[in-house]
């Protein structure tokens, strides 16, 4: 390493150590937001209120309720005495669904007669109705089955069993801690390089130092190490919340790491590119979450690539962190080895080399 | 409190606003390109899901389920396989994401009334599609078995939004989200640059009083607030046709009290930090990750855990995210939504009280 790198280097080991706050800031976004994020949130209705009106009160009638209040999905807050009650309530929000058993329930069911059972879904958040309507299907189809008796000309004759895959109890835990995990890798490895890049230029300290006989690449290597050292150790904390929230991992440890250090490389890159083409802070702050945004939507993280228009899931293609998500949920949950993932790991050197090239030709261009 | 040095600080702070091409632009740019996104990328809809199909029993019945799921508008038939060990191989390589596996003697079974077990294979990493094909699958196959007997039928209505269009659902989020995740940052950024640069000491120096200051700062921030939320709801209500049932006056006011909570929080903030970066991290944490997972604005918040149910009324997105979904999508109005508003309201002052006493601390 030649001595120009090293004391560059040692200049921004010092800048680095003197914000304590940063440091202490990224290791929450790594641990306790992560931590957060995985047991708050999921996509799945779990305890859904309801209410039923129940015209029929029959023992058929009831033990329908018993289904519905017995299964996760739904919890049945009260139930109304008419119809117009119901709407109320659907109304004021205090519950997301009604059911309402017609009269003559049970005399039909029994005289095997088609009958139809309403039910009215607060449309409002559209994942958790279509969530509720597939439940609510299947629940009277396990009623419908568990009472009309196997021998019964209604009863349902094919029964599907369903198996899930890498993640067989069907936990959003491991998606949700490995998707918060690259995300805010992709965060603090984008915007840190940038912060500091730019807070140079924003003092006039860039001056001095293209002054030096400092080269340009030399330069953007000296901004690059010390966030690419700090976000491969950040990973540790982040993999002893992994083993806590109890995700396997399938694949090797080493391979993962490799992978998240080129992943680290095209993240600083964006993050270098946001800081060649702004002058302040702010706007550098303003452009990378400009670009973050677009970044996390395409990941397939907050919702899934294909049921995405066409074109975006070719824009999609251009996000590393798309790439990145592959690569972390197959080594941890698929055991993926290199044989499966090794297009990923040429797209995100493709995306993280390209990046390097633009932002040290805008530079030097701008430089001079 | 004088006017004129309020309006001198104003016209400063737009000066240096509009002379910024990239500050202008992302204001204008991010809020519509987060809509589009949002408008067309977001749904957890799915639909030409590929399905393998291993079909050991080879009969017209067998074909009738395959051709159930062809013609459900949810799955495409993307391979065929002879054997267990090739689905395997296809799941791995995301070929495909769920097969379907039907055993020898289905129609035998059928003839005969007995149970036929159909077995559904989901890719379970992406849980949120697994759980969606799951459920689709399995509702397929059960309406297939229907089909052969009178059963009792569940008719489903859906209301508020009845064709379930994920867009009528985010629209009026992002309204609360984008609001949350702009004032802040630019308030915040745009103090905390004048306190890094020192710009801020001769300000102080000046016979500008720090409550001329921060309203000065307050004005142009909480105007390009104003401004994005009437064009996503523009946008919204042109481009995307969401619906507006309720009173847009209503809503309006709500947004204007809001937008006040909104630059509040990036002025506490910014009297609490020093550097730009540190407050940008800062304003990530408290405003924008909240607004985006712990509103409700994707994920449903009765699913949570009862702690962090609690946790959730610490930020005041949920409050303007129900005001705006239920004013749009229900017609509901200031009868239902006023407890809403009203905290909102005390959000805004406790904010503004809390930033005046620190802002206080740091000047003397």
């Amino acid at each position: 390493m030649s001595t120009r790198l090293k004391s560059l280097l040692v200049k921004e080991l010092i800048q680095f150590s003197r914000d304590p706050i940063i440091v202490v800031m990224i290791l929450y976004f790594y641990t306790l937001c992560v931590i957060i994020c995985t047991y708050a949130l999921t996509f799945d209705i779990k305890e859904l209120p309801f209410t039923v009106v129940d015209y029929d009160h029959t023992p058929a009638s009831r033990s329908l309720i018993e289904h519905f209040s017995a299964s996760d999905a739904f919890k049945l807050v009260g139930s109304a005495s008419d119809e117009d009650t119901a709407v109320r309530w659907l109304e004021t929000g205090e519950v997301r669904m009604a059911l309402i058993i017609p009269s003559r329930f049970d005399a039909s069911m029994r005289r095997g007669e088609s009958q139809a059972l309403q039910m009215i879904i607060d449309g409002g958040n559209s994942n958790t109705a279509d969530f509720a309507r597939g439940y609510a299907a299947q629940i009277v189809a396990m009623f419908q089955t568990e009472v009309a008796g196997p021998n019964n000309s209604s009863a349902a004759a094919i029964k599907p069993v369903v198996r899930f895959w890498y993640n067989p109890n069907q936990s959003f835990t491991a998606f949700m801690v490995l998707s918060m995990i690259a995300a805010n890798t992709l965060m603090v490895a984008m915007i840190h390089p940038a912060a500091s890049f730019v807070r140079e230029k924003e003092r006039g300290t860039i001056e001095q130092l293209i002054v030096t006989p400092v080269t340009s690449l030399e330069l953007f290597v000296a901004k690059t190490i010390p966030t690419f050292v700090m976000g491969l150790l950040a990973v540790f904390p982040s993999l002893l919340i992994v083993w806590m929230f109890g995700v396997p991992m399938r694949g090797s440890l080493s391979l993962f790491l490799v992978l998240t250090g080129v992943f680290l490389l095209s993240a600083i890159a964006m993050g270098v590119f946001v800081a060649v083409l702004s002058n302040t802070l702010q706007q550098a702050l303003l452009l990378a979450f400009f670009a973050l945004f677009p970044l996390m939507f395409l990941s397939g993280s907050m919702s899934p690539i294909e049921s995405m228009p066409k074109f975006l899931q070719q824009l999609s293609l251009a996000s590393p962190l798309r790439h990145y998500m592959d690569v972390i949920l197959g080594i941890f949950l698929k055991g993926a080895g290199p044989a499966d993932l090794w297009l990923q790991t040429v797209l995100l050197l493709g995306i993280g080399s390209s990046l390097y090239m633009t932002a040290l030709v805008v530079f030097q261009r701008r430089a001079s | 409190m004088n006017s004129t040095r309020v309006a001198a600080i104003v016209s400063k702070e737009s000066k240096e606003i509009l002379r910024d091409p990239i500050l202008v632009s992302v204001c204008i740019l991010l809020p519509v390109v987060m809509l589009f996104l949002f408008g067309y990328g977001v749904s957890l809809d799915v639909d030409d899901v590929a399905l393998g199909v291993l079909d050991f029993d080879q009969s017209p019945d067998s074909r009738a389920l395959v051709d159930a799921f062809a013609h459900s508008g949810y799955f495409r038939v993307a391979h065929v396989f002879q054997s267990r060990s090739e689905i395997e191989a296809a799941l791995r390589r995301g070929e495909i994401r769920t097969a379907i596996v039907i055993p020898k003697g289905i129609q035998s079974d059928l003839v005969r009334e007995e149970t036929a077990d159909v077995q559904l294979l989901v890719d379970g990493t992406h849980s949120a599609t697994a759980l969606i094909v799951g459920n689709y699958a399995r509702s397929i196959v059960i309406r297939h078995a229907q089909s052969f007997a009178g059963s009792i039928q569940l008719r489903t209505r859906v209301w508020y939004n009845p064709a379930l269009r994920s867009i009528n659902y985010f629209v009026p989020g992002l309204y609360a989200v984008i609001l949350m995740s702009f004032p802040p940052l630019m308030t915040t950024l745009g103090i905390v640059r004048e306190k890094e640069s020192g710009a801020v000491q001769q300000i102080f120096a000046s016979p500008v009083r720090s409550s001329e200051y921060i309203l000065g700062k307050l004005i142009p921030y909480g105007s390009i607030a104003f401004l994005q939320i009437l064009l996503v709801m523009a946008t919204g209500y042109i481009w995307f046709r969401v619906p507006m049932q309720g009173n847009l006056w209503f809503l309006l006011t709500a947004s204007i009290v809001y937008v006040f909570c909104t630059v509040g929080i990036g002025l506490l903030i910014s009297t609490l930090t020093k550097s730009q970066l540190v407050a940008m991290l800062a304003a990530y944490m408290v405003a924008l990750m909240p607004s985006y997972l712990l509103s409700g604005f994707l994920f449903p918040i009765f699913a949570m855990p009862y702690v962090l149910r609690l946790f959730t009324h610490a930020f005041p997105t949920r409050y303007f995210i129900e005001t705006s979904r239920d004013v749009t999508l229900k017609g509901a109005g200031f009868e239902e939504l006023w407890t809403n508003v009203l905290v909102l309201l005390l959000y805004t002052i406790g904010v503004f009280v809390l930033a005046a006493i620190s802002f206080k601390k740091k000047v003397a």
